[in-house]
């Protein structure tokens, strides 16, 4: 019976403060919005970057004495490999003619050279996972053991460069989203502390005539989670409103913008990360009550 | 049903109770007097635990305050009506919510909240006052709303402080009529009040207080 005195008590209080209210809802609404959106970001920047590896590749330089019978077996021992994806064999002539393929119309710097310079080289593909900077140095310098292998390029900038990207865009979004948070926990905290001094009276009536903690917590509790709640409703729709109003509009004069992914599925539980943020700052601020 | 031993109560090393040892039996009524600044609302405070004694032990309805989890003070509140000298009615509830109040605390549902509101307020003569908020109602009013909140929950000890430090004569006796009639139903009450009219030829004990200290007994 007291569960539902408790959110009229509630629904009351929030209807009686509404501007102090709305306006913590609306700075909570802005927060978890700005969080979104450098989510969205991060999200499309994280699926960007997850294309990149297809395109990285290692690659194996052979010693010109090495002999043909001995090419097939070192090429399994790489195939065996549980990060390898492929591995493909580049004659001498195949290395020129990329080389010159490379150089289009600038090939003319390859004029006058009486041999072909180029070494045979195996270029190993890692699968899609196993593409990170330890993984390659590991296998490069396994393979500088093998007999005939007389050096290897696996591209350390590409891959330290890649790594440091996506830890820096995670590390970022992290500390913002939790320096957002707090704010916004101290936004319902505030919030809710001022409602209680404001009821400070009435909550010390309250105590005198027999109520328990529980009690005079519930309402202010709700009054938390209802805000949040709201703050990130209101979130969420500014969310959609963003992407299905303006970058979807843009999308059609600017091209580049089709290939921006809004995640919807992971914007719903919106509502929820405010309510949580709202009874966080609301249990924040009750502290410990005393009879 | 209630029992004080030797209790003192000191605000910043100014004594407000010294030394006092009383009892009140069950179904008894009885009176505190003495002039402003004596002790009785401490004497109050300490009974609803709005206050701790410094020395001294107090027995409330079976429960011993000075061994009581911070827990159960909400149970021995339950037991306690009070009638506070500043009534501590909410201005923004009407009347009928003021009373209310008790009952919800309680858990109590609505449709029996209703019915003991309405029962507490008639005893009171308020019936017709129930929407009415404690800024439309006057002084006599407001005190009657305050007894019929103390009265509503059917508490086993009913204390009132100052009850007639705001009314007329009038009222007063009407406020005095109330508590009587409610002392008849068996309940536990303790007066603090200046009015001797209160108590004169009642036949009630009448406790004298004085610069915190318990002076005298009397028969009203």
């Amino acid at each position: 019976m007291i569960a539902p005195y408790a959110l009229r008590l509630a629904v009351q209080s929030l209807l009686r403060e509404k501007w102090i209210n709305l306006l913590s809802v609306m700075t909570i609404a802005a927060g978890l919005f700005i969080i979104s959106v450098s989510f969205f970001v991060l999200y499309n920047i994280d699926i960007a970057t997850k294309n990149l590896p297809e395109k990285f590749a290692m690659t194996v330089y052979l010693d010109n004495s090495l002999h043909k019978d001995k090419l097939g077996p070192l090429i399994d021992s790489f195939r065996k490999k549980k990060a390898v994806l492929s591995v493909r064999y580049i004659s001498r002539d195949e290395a020129m003619k990329e080389l010159k393929s490379s150089l289009k119309n600038s090939d003319y710097i390859l004029e006058g050279l009486e041999e072909n310079p180029l070494p045979e080289s195996l270029e190993i593909k890692l699968k899609k996972d196993e593409v990170e900077a330890e993984t390659a140095q590991q296998l490069a310098s396994e393979a500088l053991k093998i007999k005939g292998v007389t050096e290897v390029d696996y591209g350390e900038k590409f891959l330290s460069t890649l790594q440091s990207i996506k830890k820096g865009f995670k590390s970022a979004g992290l500390a913002f989203a939790a320096i957002l948070s707090t704010g916004m926990i101290f936004v319902c905290y505030s919030t809710v502390k001022i409602l209680f001094y404001r009821r400070t009276e009435e909550i010390e009536t309250f105590k005198l005539l027999g109520a328990t903690k529980g009690f005079i917590r519930t309402p202010f509790l709700i009054e938390g989670a209802v805000i949040g709640t709201c703050g990130g409703l209101l979130s969420l729709a500014g969310c959609f409103l963003l992407y299905y109003t303006f970058l979807l509009r843009l999308s059609i004069t600017m091209p580049i913008f089709k290939t921006i992914l809004f995640p919807a599925d992971l914007f719903l539980p919106l509502p929820i990360i405010g309510m949580v943020l709202g009874i966080t700052g609301a249990v924040i601020a009750l502290g410990r009550l005393r009879y | 049903m209630i029992h004080f031993q030797n209790v003192t109560k000191d605000y910043d090393n100014q004594t407000a109770i010294r030394d006092i040892s009383f009892s009140v039996d069950k179904g008894e009524m009885i009176f505190l007097t003495g002039p402003s600044g004596s002790g009785k609302s401490t004497l109050m405070k300490l009974i609803y635990l709005a206050e701790k004694p410094d020395n001294g032990n107090i027995t409330i309805a079976g429960w011993e305050t000075s061994h009581l989890k911070e827990s159960t003070i909400p149970s021995v509140r339950r037991n306690i009506g009070i009638v506070f000298q500043d009534f501590r009615l909410l201005e923004n509830r009407t009347a009928f919510e003021n009373v209310a109040l008790a009952l919800r605390i309680r858990g109590i549902g609505d449709k029996e909240t209703k019915t003991r509101v309405y029962d507490a307020l008639k005893t009171v003569n308020l019936r017709h006052k129930s929407d009415s908020y404690p800024k439309t109602l006057s002084g006599g009013e407001q005190q009657r709303v305050v007894i019929a909140r103390a009265i509503v929950s059917e508490p086993s000890i009913l204390l009132a402080d100052e009850p007639t430090g705001n009314l007329d004569p009038d009222t007063a006796a009407g406020v005095a009529r109330i508590f009587k009639d409610i002392h008849a139903k068996g309940t536990t009450i303790l007066i603090a009040t200046h009015n001797r009219e209160l108590y004169r030829n009642t036949g009630k004990r009448v406790l004298r207080l004085d610069s915190g200290n318990l002076v005298g007994e009397e028969l009203g």
